[in-house]
């Protein structure tokens, strides 16, 4: 796979403050890379600075491999924070400004704002849109020429669950045609709904990088309950094959040994005449496993 | 270049700001231009004379001195074709478009370059505007006629033009410093209406600098440069003698700021960080 995005050594000071600092990364084609980080830990700076609004102190960066980066932002679809439009002008006026810089035809403004939700308000100036509307159109204009690469920063910021949902499965449409996505969140619950890939940034310093699948994956803790709780309890803890079993919320939690299978949990209680009516293996979640990053470092 | 200024186009086409400066800005011209004469007969009517001649016979529109005298006017207006600049400018500061542009995949050159070529073209229409209605005003109330009084001395519309460019770059250049419209605009207006005349006048009259070289300064001061550009025409009608041609100093000064404009804002525009 080509690299579409190198980063090496980049880094932001404010004066004292180090906003980003040394800066590794590598994106490479059909990825959607999520960086991670909470507030304030410069992610924006990071993206500010390969899209040329944010000069670097020191490092560089190349776009496919190399190209100039003014003809490269012509094949990025990209939104910074909130979203930033005339207000004066509509969503089809506002469109017809990206597409004339972007060098792309604008005969695709219909269809990007079909696919954003936005076809009856298009002749609506930008100032009477909602919050939730103005980023929809942000994406809208990320998508207008039909890039290979789009960079998303916060696109879930202020919408309502509903938008929430709808946006975050524009992006894995996108992500299933091929394109690179570079998401920045500090939402983790995104990240690992969205992207293959992510890293973790704190006070400008990468801590992780790597795939979500790896960093995911089942735990050794099962969640089991039936009708009878007590007699479950009895049952498990008589087979001796766990570190804990504990009641929680109604149900057990199985720490269990090594080599031991919720499919032997489940012939074993059918066998004992216990009908389960809850079996399902724990996964990690990115929360839990950010927070280890984080405390480690 | 068609490129650059058609972004500008598309920004301010459907912008109702613009299109009622812009009015304001041509019916001003209007005024300046058709007003000559009605002001000679307000004259007349308070019994004002030129060593007993009448007001009303004086060929203020008479090709080709029209051109100085209604450029020398007309120039003053330049500062509502500036507010223009200063409101586009600040437009894209403040709701962060210059950054979208820019990451949506212009160079800060080209975005300059569409201001500047937004700026020319603000200027040429006033210049044209101007010119035609110089051809009105003559065919009424000229004495002379003929291509040879006509096309004379049409240097002066270039000087107007050359003029506004200038000042609307310096207007520009305010707005990328100072960020608030309603500061920029009240900075521009006191310092070519009031602060520069005055330290002009200081410069050249006060009896502490007048024997020094200050007088010889005053010349250089952005403004007065700009100025000097079109002489004052209406002395000629005084006293028989007058400058009726570009002073190539005030010319040469006038570039020297324009470089020195357009180098603050490249140097602005490269090194300022545009986070919102």
């Amino acid at each position: 796979m080509t690299d579409i995005l190198e980063i090496k050594g980049l880094t932001k000071n404010y004066g004292k403050l180090k906003a980003v600092s040394n800066l590794n990364l590598n994106v490479k084609q059909g990825q959607v890379y999520g960086i991670l980080g909470p507030n304030g830990s410069g992610k924006t700076t990071t993206l500010g600075m390969i899209l040329d609004v944010v000069a670097p102190t020191s490092g560089v960066y190349n776009w496919f491999g190399g190209i100039s980066p003014i003809e490269a932002r012509k094949q990025i679809g990209a939104i910074l924070e909130t979203p930033c439009f005339y207000p004066y002008l509509t969503a089809v006026q506002n469109l017809r400004i990206t597409a004339h810089i972007k060098e792309s035809s604008p005969n695709r403004i219909d269809e990007v704002l079909e696919q954003v939700g936005l076809s009856e308000r298009k002749h609506d100036k930008f100032k009477t849109y909602s919050l939730g509307m103005k980023q929809r159109l942000s994406i809208a204009a990320a998508l207008i020429a039909n890039p290979p690469v789009l960079i998303l920063d916060e696109p879930t910021n202020g919408l309502d669950p509903q938008g929430i949902a709808e946006i975050r499965t524009l992006i894995r449409d996108i992500a299933a045609d091929g394109k690179t996505i570079l998401l920045a969140s500090h939402l983790l619950d995104e990240v690992q709904k969205v992207c293959s890939h992510f890293c973790v940034l704190r006070k400008g310093v990468k801590l992780h990088e790597g795939a979500v699948n790896d960093i995911l994956g089942e735990t050794n803790e099962i969640e089991i309950s039936a009708t009878n709780l007590q007699e479950l309890t009895d049952c498990m803890n008589a087979l001796d094959a766990f570190d804990s079993v504990t009641r929680e919320n109604g149900q057990l939690v199985l720490t269990t040994r090594e080599g031991i299978t919720s499919e032997q949990i489940n012939k074993h209680c059918f066998e004992k005449g216990i009908t389960l009516k809850k079996l399902v293996t724990r996964t990690k979640s990115l929360e839990q496993e950010f927070l280890k990053i984080l405390q480690e470092k | 270049m068609i490129r650059a200024l058609k972004l500008e186009w598309l920004k301010i086409r459907n912008y109702r700001t613009f299109w009622i400066l812009l009015s304001m800005y041509c019916l001003a011209l209007i005024i300046i231009c058709f007003g000559g004469m009605f002001f000679l007969e307000y004259l007349k009517s308070l019994g004002a004379d030129f060593e007993g001649l009448d007001p009303t016979i004086l060929p203020i529109y008479d090709f080709p001195d029209i051109w100085q005298n209604i450029t020398y006017l007309a120039s003053f207006l330049k500062i509502l074709l500036a507010f223009i600049v200063i409101i586009s400018i600040n437009n894209d500061q403040s709701y962060n478009t210059l950054r979208q542009n820019i990451i949506d995949g212009i160079s800060k050159k080209e975005y300059l370059l569409g201001k500047i070529l937004l700026i020319s073209s603000l200027a040429l229409v006033s210049t044209v505007f101007l010119f035609t209605s110089g051809l009105i005003n003559g065919a009424l109330y000229s004495h002379v006629w003929g291509a040879s009084f006509i096309f004379d001395e049409l240097e002066f519309l270039f000087a107007y033009w050359y003029d506004i460019v200038i000042f609307c770059t310096l207007a520009m250049l305010l707005s990328l410093i100072i960020k608030k419209a309603g500061f920029v605009i009240i900075a521009l207006t006191l310092y070519t209406f009031m602060f520069e005349p005055i330290v002009g006048v200081i410069m050249t009259e006060a009896p502490f600098m007048k024997n020094g070289i200050w007088p010889h300064v005053a010349p250089f001061l952005p403004i007065h440069a700009l100025n000097d550009m079109i002489p004052v025409p209406f002395l000629k009608y005084l006293f028989q003698e007058i400058v009726d041609n570009i002073p190539i100093k005030a010319l040469i000064i006038s570039t020297g700021w324009f470089v020195i404009y357009l180098a603050g804002i490249t140097f602005i525009l490269n090194r300022r960080d545009l986070k919102a």
